[in-house]
């Protein structure tokens, strides 16, 4: 099982951050969560070390959520401010809103239709996203084509937006 | 074979159709334009959309080798068993010894840690062989891990009046249950904690609080008994005999100055070059003096110091000696400083104490 799980490390660590990534949206918040998810699989030995390290990672992001909005009430009322201005390069800021346009993309998503498309990003199987979703498997195709054309349609609605809104 | 579904198009392009599917969806494909044309569509749809979640990639970091992964926090691994052994430890050693008060022996590794005061029981019971003091100490007095700022074990006389009831001795004892087995894990999971009380002989089952439990829970969780002593055996006692070894030479030796303290050496007292002596304290029979020096706010080490020639001096752990049994003798580093032997204890290595004891010398005023 150890032997098991150092593979599985291999191949999946990167996977799973990536997963988390786009659950929690701060990279080293994501391979803290991956790395205790992997220290308790170490510790719980368990059968489908795959499938459970996404349902463990799934579940310590969705608690990590709940506590930043929450965190994120208290900041609004607090906030009287408004941000310093910042000084970084133009491709940095560019890559920043790009990704933050992917992620309000995402979250145009239905829960279900998102957890299926990361998974599958992830690098899951049909079989697997079915176990980990409830979803019969001759669905998960359809919620791809479903989640992917939303994630498209929702990207470039959002980007069409903000060029309205500067220009 | 009727059109294709967006839904059976994605799991042709993902390799995820059995070969059978396959077949039949690549041989309508080759007949029918509309699919053909609907196939590059979601074939393009799926490398658009793969693009965009590319776009939100956490940095590539390698990552750290699996064995050197934190293991979770103490507390969430030993959460549950902690608080079912905490549970069940204390509500068996309850009935044990309610049972049977008399029968108790003094294991050498048993270390008494509580007594609660009060009137004729206490007089009537042999409590020297505890080595504990039958009155209680002066009011307000808080040993120096209880005036530590970082999170301690309470202790159970620190708030102690004369003559006032004495629930709060089995209150910490419960907290501080549920603390050791947070710090200590294992050990204090595979102690035996019993607890006596004075009025009835019958069981009395009391609920180990969990180990996150604050002490308010506990207090309403426990009945109002005024207890004898709670006792704490286990194997690998060695942090509890210090911890208790610590209290019992705290509440038992009184502080006093630097003058005193030269008398009874017949030099300077000792200490560790640097650390902040705490108190200098003696002996109930004023010939060992011991001097207490931090090395941070929770970690206290104590340099028990003795003239060589005195008259008691035979040769032995005095410090050990000192408690009268209550503990077990450790193996304790001493040295010869002048005329002076100078033993070193404290929550540390003995490698540690080994080194602080290597650097003890005399301390000017």
């Amino acid at each position: 099982m150890p032997e098991d799980l150092a593979e599985i490390y291999r191949s999946t660590y990167r996977s799973l951050v990536r997963f988390l990534y786009r659950k929690v949206w701060d990279a080293e918040r994501a391979e803290d969560l991956a790395q205790e998810a992997f220290a308790r699989a170490l510790v719980h030995k368990p059968e489908n070390a795959r499938g459970w390290l996404f349902v463990v990672a799934a579940n310590m992001a969705r608690d990590e959520a709940r506590k930043a909005a929450r965190e994120r009430r208290h900041l609004t009322l607090l906030k009287s401010e408004p941000d310093a201005v910042h000084s970084e390069p133009e491709d940095r800021i560019d890559a920043d809103a790009k990704r933050a346009r992917v992620r309000t993309a995402l979250d145009q998503l239905t829960p279900r239709d998102r957890e299926a498309l990361l998974l599958w990003d992830a690098g899951m199987s049909y079989d697997e996203i079915a176990i980990q979703t409830g979803l019969a498997r001759g669905a998960i195709g359809t919620t791809l084509a479903r989640a992917r054309r939303r994630l498209v349609e929702a990207y470039d609605s959002g980007s069409e937006g903000q060029h309205v809104a500067r220009g | 074979m009727s059109h294709v579904d967006d839904g059976t198009l994605h799991a042709y392009l993902d390799g995820e159709l059995t070969p059978v599917e396959r077949a039949r969806l690549e041989a309508h494909v080759a007949e029918c334009a509309a699919c053909e044309n609907r196939l590059d569509e979601e074939r393009a749809l799926i490398e658009r959309a793969s693009g965009l979640l590319g776009l939100a990639q956490p940095p590539e970091r390698a990552a750290p080798p699996l064995h050197e992964l934190r293991r979770p926090s103490v507390v969430w691994r030993l959460r549950v068993p902690v608080a079912w052994a905490a549970t069940v430890l204390l509500a068996l050693g309850l009935g044990y010894y309610a049972g049977d008060r008399t029968s108790m022996s003094v294991a050498p590794e048993q270390v008494a840690m509580y007594s609660a005061d009060s009137s004729a029981a206490q007089e009537a019971r042999p409590n020297d062989r505890l080595g504990l003091r039958a009155t209680p100490p002066p009011l307000g007095y808080s040993s120096p891990r209880a005036q530590a700022p970082a999170p301690t074990r309470p202790l159970a006389w620190t708030e102690r009046k004369e003559g006032e009831r004495q629930p709060t001795a089995l209150e910490s004892a419960a907290v501080v249950t549920g603390r050791d087995s947070i710090l200590f894990g294992t050990a204090a999971a595979s102690g035996v904690i019993s607890i006596r009380t004075r009025d009835t002989g019958a069981a009395n089952a009391v609920p180990a609080p969990a180990p996150a439990a604050p002490p308010p829970t506990a207090r309403a969780a426990l009945p109002q008994r005024a207890l004898e002593e709670v006792d704490v055996r286990t194997r690998n006692a060695t942090l509890q005999r210090e911890e208790a070894r610590r209290t019992l030479v705290a509440t038992e030796w009184p502080i006093i100055r630097r003058g005193p303290a030269r008398q009874i050496l017949g030099a300077e007292p000792m200490g560790v070059p640097g650390l902040a002596v705490r108190n200098i304290r003696r002996s109930p029979s004023g010939e060992i003096v011991m001097v207490e020096q931090a090395i941070d706010s929770v970690t206290v080490i104590q340099l028990f110091q003795q003239r060589v020639e005195s008259d008691n001096y035979r040769g032995r752990s005095f410090a050990a000696d000192s408690l009268r049994s209550a503990t077990a003798p450790t193996e304790r580093l001493a040295r010869f400083i002048g005329g002076v032997r100078v033993e070193i204890a404290g929550p540390l290595s003995a490698d540690s104490l080994n080194r602080l004891l290597e650097q003890v010398k005399p301390i000017g005023p």
